[in-house]
């Protein structure tokens, strides 16, 4: 009698009955992907061989960022889990969540699982329009099915991460406007303070190192590792991803429970 | 009788000294429509809201249907249905999905809900507008729909917290009509809290009148109105001088003021004594501007109780009330 399942499809019947939010949700990769590819291509500054180093030894920029921009998509989105505990609250469901006989972190963990739902498809019209658009993605060295595994755990554990956070603010808070607030105070620095855009020797030494402690950069970094290298062999690049999943991981899952803990204790009308 | 929900001292103090509700001990009858009556900040909805495991008491207990409110939360929100004062459904569903969603909140299997579901929905007429979205209900539909997700779960007790607020007067007397029904087809016990004195007179078995977190009588409407022991001439002057020279009237029952210039006569019988009164005015020469005599009725129960006349009062959260109001009237 956990609730989970209801509240989950209730979230998920609201978005995609909303043809705006279901659509801009799924053209929005579409533009990052073009617009960020092309705005942000340092390669346009290099000659050929530095570019490989810059690139990490992708073929072009839009290979080099998708990892990026997958992983962002995640993170814009999962940081607005949390509004709609805020709307029910003001709407009225809340009160009859709490007087029914589920678990009340049922009513957090649902925002956050429907989260999740709307990224995979998101992650895939990305992926699919990086492929289509013209200098776009490109598989040098063959993409398999473990690579694939790959970038869906750090996509989906990248919203778990920050979807989680982004609750556990909107528990107490009553005001739309200071979620707002904080997810665009937050947005730009976490994307810009991670190996996200530009590869680490590309960026000033400290805001390199603080980009390194970033679970955005864990994430971009380890898909990007897959899909530049394809078929990872070497045991190096595997104890890195290892390291980059494992961070995020062990992230996600602390940030859950306590999230899970919070929902429990806390959540009121 | 057997009791469906028994107080033990039940107590709730909000921030270390407000007492909301002072040790109450109160026993609901299985069956039964209770009424919970009084003013603002009396006690009522925390009374409900402890009883309906939503907030928990600062000492004491309850038992409600067989179980211990804090023990047991649990088990308790598994047997009783809640029909809050806010809307709860959600406009972006449809009635019937609003519904599913709740009898999932049970456990209760496909195929029992989807049954339960279509006869709740005729029972208040909502069979028609089921399948639409709650965003396009009237404010008596949303009301109705409302009534029945309480009852998807077949619970033995339903909590009714202001039925009818901000419904205009014909859609009010429908949903007493439905209540009715529902106490009489499902054999639920019914707690009603409400604002419209007629309502609980309409609609309630027994009631109790709560102020400052205190039941101070319990009774059915009927025994309530008789322990006023008589009827009530209001007379209002144009001064006050001349309501000082009426308090002194003789072989009533009792005098006492009535807002400015008006006094408040308590009589054993209007029909023999208002002549008396009548001839006193004109002895003294007292110049009346309004006289009204009232047979007992619920306000004048909740007068002689709380001092208060409900009619001042504004109920609950006016937040609340407003977004309600406004919901209601889109």
């Amino acid at each position: 009698m956990s609730g989970l399942g209801p509240l989950t499809m209730r979230e998920l019947k609201k978005w995609y009955r909303n043809p705006v939010f279901l659509i801009t949700g799924l053209i929005q990769p579409f533009f990052w992907v073009a617009l960020f590819g092309s705005a942000f291509d340092i390669t346009r500054f290099v000659s050929g061989a530095d570019a490989k180093v810059v690139l990490d030894g992708a073929t072009n920029y839009i290979t080099y960022i998708v990892g990026g921009v997958l992983t962002i998509t995640g993170l814009f989105t999962a940081m607005f889990a949390g509004t709609n505990i805020i709307f029910d609250r003001r709407l009225g469901p809340m009160g009859r969540f709490l007087s029914s006989p589920i678990r009340r972190s049922s009513i957090v963990l649902s925002k956050i699982l429907s989260a999740i739902f709307r990224i995979l498809p998101q992650a895939l019209i990305l992926v699919v329009a990086a492929i289509l658009i013209p200098n776009g993605l490109v598989f040098a060295n063959g993409f398999n099915v473990i690579d694939a595994l790959v970038v869906v755990a750090a996509v989906i554990l990248v919203s778990f991460i920050f979807s989680s956070i982004f609750s556990v603010i909107a528990i107490r808070m009553t005001n739309m406007n200071s979620i707002f607030g904080i997810v665009n105070l937050v947005n730009l620095p976490l994307m810009f303070m991670s190996y996200a855009m530009f590869a680490p020797g590309m960026m000033a030494p400290w805001l390199s190192n603080i980009a390194q402690y970033n679970p955005v950069s864990w994430s971009a970094e380890a898909i990007r590792t897959v899909i530049i290298n394809g078929n990872v062999t070497t045991s190096a690049q595997w104890t890195s991803i290892g390291w980059w999943l494992g961070g995020l991981a062990i992230l996600a899952v602390a940030l859950i429970l306590f999230t899970a803990y919070m929902a429990e204790k806390e959540i009121r009308d | 009788m057997t009791d469906i929900i028994t107080t033990k001292n039940l107590t709730k103090i909000y921030q270390g000294h407000i007492k909301a509700v002072d040790s109450l001990n109160i026993t609901i009858n299985e069956g039964e429509i209770y009424g919970l009556l009084g003013p603002n900040g009396a006690g009522k909805t925390t009374t409900i809201n402890m009883l309906t495991t939503r907030i928990s008491p600062t000492s004491g207990t309850a038992i409600v249907a067989g179980k211990d409110i804090i023990k047991d939360s649990m088990g308790v929100r598994k047997s009783i249905g809640v029909v809050p004062q806010d809307l709860t459904a959600d406009e972006d569903l449809t009635g019937r999905e609003n519904l599913v969603m709740v009898a999932q909140f049970y456990d209760v299997p496909k195929s029992v809900y989807e049954e339960r579901i279509e006869r709740l929905l005729k029972l208040v007429d909502m069979e028609e507008p089921a399948d639409r979205l709650v965003r396009g209900y009237s404010g008596g539909m949303r009301k109705r729909l409302e009534l029945i997700v309480g009852l998807v779960n077949e619970p033995k007790i339903l909590f009714l917290d202001e039925p009818t607020l901000g419904l205009d007067v014909q859609t009010r007397t429908q949903m007493w009509s439905y209540v009715r029904e529902i106490q009489k087809k499902l054999d639920v016990t019914i707690i009603l809290t409400s604002h419209y004195l007629e309502e609980i007179d309409a609609l309630a078995d027994r009631v109790s009148i709560i102020d400052h977190g205190k039941i101070l009588i319990t009774g059915s409407p009927q025994e309530l109105k008789a322990s006023l022991k008589g009827d009530v001439v209001t007379v209002t002057f144009k001064t006050q001088e001349q309501a000082d020279i009426m308090k002194r009237i003789p072989n009533v029952v009792e005098v006492t003021d009535s807002g400015p210039n008006s006094v408040r006569i308590k009589l054993e019988n209007a029909d023999d004594s208002l002549p008396d009164v009548i001839n006193y005015i004109s002895s003294k020469e007292l110049s009346t501007v309004k006289l009204t005599v009232q047979k007992p009725s619920l306000d004048e129960v909740f007068l002689e109780y709380t001092g208060k006349d409900i009619r001042a009062e504004e109920p609950g959260d006016a937040r609340k009330t407003m977004m309600n109001l406004r919901r209601l009237r889109k």
